[in-house]
């Protein structure tokens, strides 16, 4: 269920504020950040706190090894190391903000323009762009130099334009990409301007990847600086810990200690920039881990399941977040039996849980998820985690919302059929072929051969949702988890999907779990309704009681919107604030 | 690419330095030596020598007319004879030229030519070749053609005699004769792109990789066998020091040029025999001795102040390691005209220096401008600066693009300068390029009759008027302190276990038949 | 894709038209005395004339711009100043000597990236955790430290490989292997970084996709979803990412072309610079562009390969 519109404000400011503290939260980039503070802090007091003089040469003091009175040694001029390496890291540090700021700025701003209204604004920013990655920067730099002089600030604005590009091509291939996205299309008809469009929906999208890159440009910033100071094109005035490391290479072989403290710096920095930057980029968009998380379900001999059930759930509960106190659960005490050739309806409005629930069954909660009680049992038989990731695709199948987003686009549609034919149910080749195309002529595509050959991108809505459909009764499952498959689809060819479900499960004798915010879809297919809200099932039983006789005031609330308004598809609430899309 | 930079320094240094290449026991304009030479080993040709140079033969390619010499010496001697050839310590042999001798007036040279040479394209040497080699030099583009300045004209007498007129006597023009102003091509190749000479070895164009790499074979014909000692050469270049050091200890080369400031150690211990010679002198060079751009240098007590100011132990501790020898004067140990009294003109005094600048009214110290430049090293200007400091003279450090530094310095246009010049050494190229008014390196043309006399003397007078002269130069010139010389750095030549050497005298190079296979 | 290409191939010429012209205009802001400097500092006034109208010095800019112009688009660079060779010449060797160590790092960053990017996506934790720090270090040092670590250590102390030089592979494989390892090397650390990071970053993205879920139901081994489905969508963002890793290299090469004396296009990039050799630095500009023109041309070739909405359009 796609929010038509973005995130209230509200929300999108707690999200922020909470992540300082999710970056906090994992060591790596806790640990990072505290680096960066630390670089930031010297840099700005870092003239009252040096230990020594870093600008005095002293004759008698040459290449002194690290010792109490020089705790880093002292370099060619015998000057304090450590003094020099903390007065250096406040120009090194603005060099590389100076480069990153206007990198940003001209590149970000150029994407946003050129990728939100394409034509003549993308063919000269990308025409631009193309320039400045082309053009030697060295050859620029030193001609650079021979006119404007030993200036390091504004070599590294030079730099931070060379770089631009960088941003210019991550912001525009960003936006380019979102820009015919639902919600941007409905902020656009909903009348929006585009001044605030960029700034609400489409700044929003390109803020993480810009986050990473800009690490990524600061410590690239960081080290042509202290290549150029290397090269002998800095400021001989500044000291700067590329200005350093040419002093330590010059003595490499007499204290080689020298190279040591500057390159510590630099790599230093560098890293903490970029791990900041991944740990951001974690939190900002919930991927911390690709690995699913381990459920804590219940021993199997708790529960008695009643024999002949095709799909029992008893006492599930779902959570996200690793840490006890503050995980969130989305389910809670769910618990319903489905029996073979049954058809259950799950339903309930955004947010309420039940996709969780379904996603639960299948094993495919997102990264962070997991089921912390309860238990999931198949064929009257409690499954593990385990049996449960080996049965889908064999007795459990799942049917998508939303069919295009659901096909790899680089696989033509007969390579997605066939390849877990082939891999789950050991078919040959042209076995796997022959049963696609009769999966095809099955769900109702009238030219399979044609479509087997064609991509996602070629197919209408309403025939990528019978391919999925054909997908997930190709191994003939006994459980079919069907989430919202309509909604996504045009009205006209939701009925003749609908249908087509309702034969096949007949045909199969499947049992079959439909998600649902719709009561027309209940009412159409289903044998018996569970209704969710806010993690729990709050009313269930035949479709017929429920629909005359709805016990719980919720219920009501709910098929009253309904009769007031068909046409609406999302039901809007008050309590759809918890961040967990349904 | 610092190093780099510091390659182009040596360049220029060497391009100094070969001004100042030149015999000290013997007078260039007498009749050929007769000693025979040091490096007549007769052994068996080696296969190859591995030698690591320091700079590519740069803008004049291997055109003789336009070639330079110092560094680059090894390119051209690899395939052009000299008609003269200098011992290592500049004593004078035949080469191309059997005999010579002057006039009495010192301005027509009559060289003997011999009639046996023939350039490896086959065309015959004789006395109209050379004549055409000498004019082409003296109007070509080389970095040396002054070495000619001289020559008003070059004709051959006869087949294998070739006069030479000049406008002035020139004490150094046989030396220079053996250098690459005597260089001797075929003017056959003198429009082609492969110029071609009569030299020891043949450059293998298509083995050799420009700016990078130059294979050199043997001249199976080659006249002067004693002079070949290899049956390939390969010479490396490396503009930048620690490259080179790196190639000597992972065992690439066989002789090399060192320019570094460190790693000597590191390298004997791989093996290396290190063969040190004094070069050059490192220090301040006082350009504005009449104060048109900072008034105080115009007073002899400031520069005199200055040279008092600064420790000059200390920097050759702190700057060159120890490697070298404190000095006050410009004139090398080996030149006419050295004082080994001066050594102790100027020692480090800071009190004498206030009040001499105090003398001078300038109690309070006063502000100079001081450029600053990438291929020297910034602990110099560090402790230049605050050693001037401490005596009340503030330097403002001003940095200046490498490729402008030359031009700057010799512009006129800095009142001072940090740098490292050759020594030479003959006192009329010391006077020439460093102290007569039209010399390269007195930037201001600073006139002054007490030294245009001496170097009447030293142009034209006998060996020891021209010796007694160069000497009360030398002790004019640090009396005022035209210069602020610290120290002599020690040139490093190394060779590996199978490689012998013999420096030579007034060139950073060795010349190139001195390298030899050692014989067991 | 025809009319595509040669959209791209006529963008590439005109990029290559203001790119060296900008850069004609620049060598002319930073001049210097170019003949003086040639000739050394006691070469006298006249014969630096001499060579300044030698070289066309004296011209006025845009007839030497035309003069350059005009020559290059018959293939004649003209001659090295501080050399004499002619451009093409210095050049020809050189590009192939950069490109064989260019292209081999960007190969082995690839295949590395893939290989610790989809470890590190698809393990998560320590594996993750470790792979992520080795490679923020390896992007974080800088290249000519690398190459010297490797030249110090395992070219010298070791002796495994040559410390400086370049042999061609015409010539000897084991010696081009014993030149080439080190640089290509020193290249590679920083590609590899680089390109891991976002080979993760992208399998990441693209492994929260819906399809993956729907891969998941239909039985698909992780193994299978991960290599066939998430890592060749992913890959468009990574080939992107490695496309400019290739011109940081060529920018790379001239620090470790420094550091092993490696006779290619980097190290004639400083020379020709410091010595302020136009005809060099604007062969070399050319070249550079026109390696890039190519390059783009290549990945936007391979993207149209890999993304079918690109190729069917």
């Amino acid at each position: 269920m796609t929010a038509p519109l973005a995130p209230t404000p509200r929300v999108a400011t707690r999200r922020r504020a909470s992540l300082l503290r999710s970056v906090l939260r994992q060591p790596l980039g806790a640990v990072a950040l505290a680096v960066i503070a630390l670089f930031v802090i010297v840099a700005i007091i870092g003239p009252w706190i040096v230990p020594g003089d870093a600008y005095t040469a002293h004759l008698d003091a040459i290449l002194l090894p690290p010792g109490p009175d020089h705790i880093l040694g002292t370099d060619p001029s015998g000057r304090d190391v450590l003094s020099r390496l903390i007065i250096a890291t406040r120009s090194s540090m603005l060099g590389a903000a100076i480069a990153l700021v206007v990198a940003a700025a001209i590149g970000i701003s150029t994407g946003l323009i050129a990728g939100y209204y394409r034509g003549w604004f993308e063919s000269v920013f990308s025409y631009g762009a193309s320039l400045f990655l082309a053009l030697p920067s060295m050859v620029v730099l030193l001609a650079a130099r021979s006119v404007i002089g030993p200036n390091l600030w504004w070599a590294m604005v030079i730099f931070g334009v060379i770089v631009s590009p960088a941003f210019y091509r991550l912001t525009f291939a960003t936006v380019a990409g979102v820009r015919h996205e639902l919600y941007v299309d409905a902020a656009r008809t909903s009348g929006l301007s585009d001044v605030r469009i960029v700034g609400r929906h489409i700044l929003s999208v390109v803020r993480a990847p810009v986050i990473i890159q800009a690490a990524g440009i600061a410590g690239v910033a960081i080290g042509i600086q202290a290549g150029l100071e290397f090269l002998g094109m800095g400021d001989a005035k500044l000291i700067t810990w590329g200005g350093m490391l040419n002093d330590g290479f010059q003595a490499i072989y007499r204290q080689p200690w020298l190279l040591a403290w500057p390159t510590l710096a630099l790599v230093l920095i560098s890293v903490a920039l970029t791990l900041v930057a991944n740990t951001l980029r974690d939190v900002l968009e919930r991927s911390s881990s690709a690995r699913r998380s381990r459920s804590s379900e219940q021993a199997p001999a708790v529960y008695t399941i009643p024999a002949g059930t095709a799909l029992s759930v008893r006492d599930l509960e779902v959570a996200y977040g690793d840490d006890k106190a503050k995980q969130a659960v989305v389910v809670r005490n769910v618990s319903f039996d489905v029996a073979p050739g049954e058809v259950l309806g799950l339903v309930g409005e955004s947010g309420s849980g039940k996709t969780q629930t379904a996603f639960a069954i299948l094993d495919v909660l997102p990264g962070g998820g997991r089921i912390t009680a309860g238990c999931v049992a198949l064929a009257g038989k409690v499954t593990t985690q385990a049996e449960r990731a080996h049965e889908r695709g064999r007795s459990v199948a799942y049917i998508p919302q939303e069919p295009m987003s659901n096909l790899d686009p680089s696989y033509t549609i007969g390579a997605q059929l066939t390849k877990p034919m082939r891999k789950c149910a050991k078919m040959t080749k042209t076995e796997a072929n022959a049963n696609a195309l009769r999966l095809l002529n099955r769900v109702g595509i009238a030219n399979p051969e044609r479509v087997m050959g064609l991509y996602p991108h070629q197919v209408s809505g309403g025939m990528a949702q019978r391919v999925l459909i054909a997908g997930a009764i190709a191994t003939e499952p006994d459980v079919l988890i069907a989430d919202e498959p309509t909604t996504a689809l045009d009205v006209t060819v939701q009925a003749e999907v609908l249908d087509l479900l309702r034969d096949l499960q007949a045909e199969f004798g499947m049992a079959m779990v439909i998600v649902t915010h719709n009561f027309g879809v209940v009412a159409d297919i289903c044998d018996r309704v569970a209704v969710m809200q806010d993690g729990s099932i709050v009313e269930t039983g035949d479709v017929e009681s429920v629909f005359d006789h709805p016990q719980h005031p919720y219920t009501r609330e709910l098929l009253g919107a309904i009769l007031d308004d068909a046409s609406v598809r999302e039901l809007p609430s008050p309590t759809t604030t918890n961040g967990v899309l349904s | 690419m610092k190093f780099s930079y510091r390659a182009t320094a040596v360049t220029a240094v060497g391009v100094l330095a070969l001004a100042a290449c030149s015999s000290s026991d013997n007078d260039p304009g007498a009749e050929p030596s007769s000693s025979t030479a040091s490096t007549e080993t007769g052994a068996a040709m080696a296969p190859l020598l591995n030698l690591g140079v320091v700079d590519s033969p740069g803008q004049g390619g291997f055109v003789a007319a336009d070639m330079s010499f110092a560094t680059k010496a090894p390119y051209g001697q690899a395939i052009y004879d000299t008609l003269v050839r200098a011992t290592p310590d500049n004593l004078l042999e035949p080469a191309l030229a059997s005999d010579w001798g002057y006039d009495s007036g010192k301005t027509e040279l009559t060289l003997k030519l011999r009639d046996d040479v023939k350039f490896t394209d086959g065309t015959d040497f004789n006395a109209d070749a050379a004549a055409q080699n000498i004019l082409r030099f003296r109007d070509g583009s080389a970095e040396n053609a002054n070495w000619l300045a001289n020559v008003s004209d070059a004709v051959a007498k006869d087949p294998h005699t070739l006069v030479i007129t000049l406008s002035a006597p020139d004490p150094a023009l046989l030396l220079n004769l053996s250098r690459a102003a005597g260089y001797q091509q075929s003017p056959a190749s003198f429009d082609t792109d492969t110029p071609v000479g009569s030299g020891p070895y043949v450059l293998d164009q298509a083995a050799s990789v420009v700016d990078a790499s130059y294979i050199f074979d043997a001249n199976p014909d080659y006249w002067a066998s004693d002079y070949q000692h290899y049956d390939e050469i390969a010479m490396t270049v490396f503009d930048d020091p620690v490259s080179m050091q790196n190639a000597l200890m992972g065992d690439q080369l066989d002789a090399a040029l060192f320019t570094g400031y460190q790693g000597f150690d590191q390298i004997e211990g791989a093996g290396y025999t290190a063969h040190e010679y004094a070069q050059d002198w490192e220090g301040l060079l006082l350009f504005d001795r009449t104060g048109q751009l900072s008034e105080p240098m115009g007073d002899v007590r400031v520069r005199q102040s200055i040279n008092f100011a600064i420790d000059k132990e200390g920097l050759l501790q702190g700057l060159a390691g120890g490697r070298g020898e404190v000095t006050t004067q410009v004139f090398g140990k080996e030149t006419p005209g050295y004082d080994a009294e001066l050594e102790y003109a100027y020692p480090y005094d800071p009190e004498k220096a206030k009040s001499l600048l105090a003398e001078a009214g300038y109690a309070d110290g006063f502000t100079i401008d001081f450029p600053t430049v990438s291929f020297v090293p910034q602990a110099t200007f560090d402790l230049v600066g605050q050693q001037l400091a401490e005596v009340g003279i503030t330097a403002n450090f001003t940095d200046i693009a490498p490729q402008d530094y030359f031009p700057t310095m010799l512009g006129g246009n800095v009142a001072l300068a940090s740098f490292r010049l050759e020594q030479p050494a003959t006192a009329w190229e010391t006077y020439s390029l460093e102290l007569s008014q039209g010399a390269p390196w007195n930037s201001f043309h600073t006139p002054d009759d007490a030294v245009a006399g001496y170097g009447e003397i030293i142009q034209t007078g006998s060996d020891a008027d021209s010796a007694a002269a160069a000497a009360e130069l030398n002790k004019y010139i640090v009396d005022q302190a035209w210069f602020n010389p610290w120290y002599r750095t020690i040139t490093t030549f190394y060779t590996d276990a199978e490689t012998d050497v013999t420096p030579q005298v007034g060139n950073v190079y060795p010349y190139l038949w001195n390298i030899v296979p050692v014989t067991n | 894709m025809g009319r595509f290409i040669a959209r791209r191939i006529l963008a590439g010429i005109s990029l290559l038209f203001v790119i060296t012209s900008a850069a004609y205009f620049l060598l002319y802001l930073s001049g210097g005395d170019v003949a003086r400097n040639l000739l050394g500092p006691t070469a006298s006034d006249a014969q630096v004339a001499a060579k300044a109208t030698e070289l066309g010095l004296d011209q006025p800019l845009l007839n030497r711009y035309w003069d350059w112009l005009s020559g290059a688009l018959t293939g004649d660079f003209g001659t090295s100043w501080a050399s004499r060779a002619p451009v093409t010449e210095l050049l020809s060797g050189r590009v192939a000597v950069t490109l064989t160590i260019v292209v081999a790092a960007v190969i082995v960053s690839g295949i590395g990236a893939v290989v610790l990017g989809s470890l590190a996506s698809s393990r998560g934790g320590w594996v993750d955790r470790t792979i992520q720090v080795a490679s923020l270090v390896g992007a974080a040092v800088p290249g000519f430290l690398i190459a010297m670590v490797l030249v110090l250590v395992v070219a010298i102390n070791l002796g495994w490989f040559e410390p400086t030089g370049y042999i061609n592979p015409s010539t000897s494989i084991t010696g081009w292997l014993s030149t080439a390892v080190l640089p290509i090397t020193a290249l590679a650390v920083a590609g590899v970084a680089g390109v891991t990071q976002q080979v993760r970053g992208s399998m990441l993205d693209e492994r929260r996709k819906d399809y993956v879920r729907t891969l998941e139901c239909r039985g698909l081994s992780s193994r299978t979803i991960t290599y066939q489905h998430v890592l060749r969508n992913a890959s468009g963002p990574a080939l992107n990412v490695l496309a400019l890793m290739f011109v940081a290299m060529l920018g790379g090469a001239v620090v470790v072309e420094q550091v092993f004396s490696i006779p290619g296009l980097g190290k004639l990039t400083v020379t020709s610079t410091l010595s302020s050799d136009v005809p060099v630095i604007m062969g070399i500009v050319v070249v550079t562009v026109v390696l890039v023109v190519i390059l783009n041309l290549l990945i936007d070739l391979l993207q149209a390969w890999l993304n079918p909405k690109v190729r069917l359009s």
